[in-house]
């Protein structure tokens, strides 16, 4: 992944490579300017192109490798298949419409594939049986036939989503995310909402789509810290209830914990540790984790200046030879500073067998860091 | 877009000001409608003058054809037929029986200001609607997508390289050109307008497009699965209604005024058709001896132009709906909180 600038390039992600298990939680930390963002945009496709090229790659999505997708075909795989929740619930929503007809549009998307009227729609690729109400599962993997664009009623497909089943399923999805009289809500426009019911209507409508896959890109970074905490007991609530896999990208170690199953740490647009969110948070195997960890404040008492990591995060257009962490660290050895950036290896599986990766040549010397 | 504390009072205001309108459909859009003019006194002003001098225009093209089929002769709503030489006394001063007196050839000057009403306030709707339908759907093209290195692409550069070229003539010289070259007439005149009149519509809607489309609640229409099609009409064109209409309301009065001044040079319609600019070449001379010619045919121009300017200002408030619920609440009488983003 780059972006193309004027005439220089940055490698904006670099070697980031992860698996999200169906059902899990994967949580990606780093950060301003490490390529979180980045990373969450470049999966359903949604960087502009031009300046963003992606150089390599595959983002796999129920076996079917998303960029080498025809371009027509992304939109169908956005929304149903992969589901997003952005940072900025102000300005997510359009002002100029009413916040009932913007998840509506949503739900009717889903309807309209559900009863195969979006001729883009490929259930191959979607791999989803919504003939069922609940939420996708793994095992039900369906390869309907592509239907081909002529059968599909083009006038259905293209009717304005406005009916009264329509209608309640839009008040379920905002009782689903616990707002208080919907049928009041639905007609409001969204500069009539606080911040924090704004991102209420913004889950709402990722959740609408019933997607596959839930990206959340920092869904809490705008918002105040009790509305935060409110979004984030109701994005744990729905996590019990609503079976889907999610991306939960922030730069907020403590909203980390409290959400993820798993972890990746990412550092100048490569990702430099991955591993199950205990171990990462009790055994780092990488310096720049370490110091992350460190520079938490104590909520209980002031223990002077907090610890930070002296030095910025390198300018993607003048990257450091060799690891690209080595000027700010503390257990740095020429072979950081020449040698190729250090492989993504995985320490000696833990008793549960989960694998814990770091992209450091001394790995052991991390535990040993003040 | 707005700062922290306005848009915290906005939301304050909101918050305090939940009842709408009752009713549903057109009653309420109409009592939402009065609610807006009555909070904004000059928008009130702005809309009344226009309603009065569009449908004044309105019959004087209307009556006389309509009377004819009815009445088997033709009334006018003129007073006196218009530019009629020796029909009355010269230079006489306004007085009951002439409004704004008689001019140097014996005419009713405030029939003359009438009659012209038409011709001006037409070309200035024609002049500015296709600039805006023309302007619009390639400032749409060269904004929506604007993709380097595709074939788009170069038709994206095309136009706006286009339009720099047209722009960068003094419109009224570019203006004055082309009628100079397609000879005297009003449709050739109106040719020429137009020529310097729709690049400025294609910047400003490229300009817009260029913003909305990277708008966050665009991106996150894409993200839920919108179409590019749909993102484009209910997004972005939608978006798009708003300062387009506001510019286009107050353009109107400008193309009058410029119409005017290149009839005034006397490159415009031919002399025998009433029309402010023709009109006011006519009274040039007399700004000393008989003012109130000149004076006649200035208000006329200054309080259409002044309608259409305050009544697009007025356009903001009421196509906003976050300036809308607030300022047509019960009992605000101003919209002064309302900040103007």
């Amino acid at each position: 992944m780059e972006y193309r600038v004027g005439a220089g390039t940055f490698r904006a992600l670099n070697d980031v490579s992860f698996e999200l298990p169906t059902h899990r939680v994967v949580g990606i930390v780093g950060e301003t300017g490490c390529g979180k963002s980045t990373l969450g945009h470049a999966i359903p496709r949604l960087l502009p192109q031009p300046p963003a090229i992606v150089r390599s790659g595959k983002v796999v999505f129920r076996g079917v490798d998303l960029l080498r997708l025809p371009k027509w075909q992304m939109p169908s795989i956005r929304g149903t298949g992969i589901g997003m929740i952005f940072q900025e619930p102000i300005n997510s929503l359009n002002p100029a419409f009413r916040v009932g007809d913007q998840v509506a549009e949503a739900v009717h998307i889903r309807r309209m594939r559900e009863r195969g009227l979006d001729p883009t729609f490929r259930r191959d690729v979607q791999g989803t049986d919504y003939s069922r109400r609940e939420m996708p599962r793994a095992g039900d993997v369906v390869s309907a036939p592509f239907v081909p664009p002529a059968l599909v009623d083009r006038a259905k497909a293209r009717s304005p989503p406005v009916s009264k089943e329509l209608h309640e399923e839009v008040l379920s999805f905002l009782r689903l995310v616990r707002i208080n009289d919907p049928e009041r809500i639905v007609s409001l426009f969204p500069h009539e909402l606080s911040g924090g019911m704004r991102q209420r209507i913004m889950i709402a409508m990722a959740l609408s789509g019933k997607p596959g896959l839930l990206i959340a890109d920092e869904p809490t970074s705008a918002l105040d810290v009790t509305i935060q905490a409110q979004v984030l007991t109701l994005m744990k609530e729905l996590m019990e209830e609503v079976q889907t896999s999610i991306l939960f990208i922030s730069h907020d170690l403590g909203v980390i914990a409290e959400m993820a199953d798993e972890v990746g740490v990412m550092y100048a647009g490569h990702l430099i540790e991955f591993g199950p969110v205990a171990e990462i948070f009790e055994s780092p195997r990488h310096p720049y984790t370490k110091a992350l960890l460190r520079s938490i404040p104590n909520r209980y008492k002031s223990e002077g200046p907090l610890p930070s990591l002296a030095g910025s995060v390198p300018n993607l257009s003048r990257m450091p030879a060799g690891c690209a962490f080595h000027p700010r660290c503390p257990i740095a050895r020429d072979v950081c500073r020449h040698d190729p950036e250090p492989p993504f290896v995985a320490a000696p599986a833990g008793p549960d067998g989960a694998v814990h990766r770091s992209a450091c040549y001394f790995p052991e010397e991390v535990a040993s860091l003040p | 877009m707005a700062s922290a504390t306005a848009s915290a009072a906005r939301a304050a205001a909101a918050g305090s000001v939940e009842e709408e309108p009752s009713g549903s459909g057109v009653r309420s859009s109409v009592v939402l409608f009065y609610r807006i003019l009555r909070a904004n006194i000059l928008t009130l002003v702005g809309f009344v003058l226009v309603v009065v001098v569009s449908v004044t225009a309105l019959l004087v093209v209307v009556v006389p054809p309509i009377t004819h089929l009815i009445l088997g002769h033709s009334l006018s709503i003129l007073p006196y037929p218009p530019l009629d030489t020796n029909a009355f006394p010269y230079y006489q001063a306004p007085s009951l029986a002439h409004p704004f007196g008689t001019d140097q050839n014996g005419a009713d000057v405030f029939s003359n200001v009438v009659a012209a009403l038409p011709t001006d306030l037409g070309i200035g709707f024609f002049v500015a609607g296709v600039s805006l339908v023309l302007g619009g759907l390639l400032g749409l093209v060269a904004g929506f997508w604007d993709t380097p290195g595709t074939l788009s692409g170069a038709a994206s550069v095309t136009i706006m390289r286009l339009t720099d070229i047209f722009l960068s003539f003094p419109t009224l010289v570019l203006a004055l050109a082309i009628t100079a070259t397609l000879g005297r007439g009003e449709i050739e005149s109106e040719i020429a307008i137009l020529a310097t009149w729709w690049p400025f519509y294609v910047r400003l809607t490229r300009g817009e497009v260029l913003s909305i489309k990277t708008q966050p609640y665009v991106i996150a229409a894409r993200a839920a699965g919108v179409p590019e099609s749909r993102i484009l009409f209910r997004h972005v064109v939608r978006n798009l209604l708003e300062p387009l209409a506001v510019y286009f309301t107050m353009d109107v009065g400008t193309v009058i005024v410029t119409y005017s001044t290149i009839s005034y040079i006397g490159v415009g319609v031919p002399a025998s058709i009433p029309e402010w600019g023709n009109l006011m070449y006519g009274y040039q001379d007399l700004l000393l001896t008989a003012p109130w010619t000149v004076w006649s045919v200035t208000g006329a121009i200054f309080v259409t132009v002044l309608g259409f300017s305050l009544l697009g200002d007025g356009l903001r408030d009421i196509l906003d709906p976050r300036s809308r619920r607030i300022v047509a609440s019960p009992g605000r009488q101003s919209s002064k909180l309302e900040p103007s983003s």
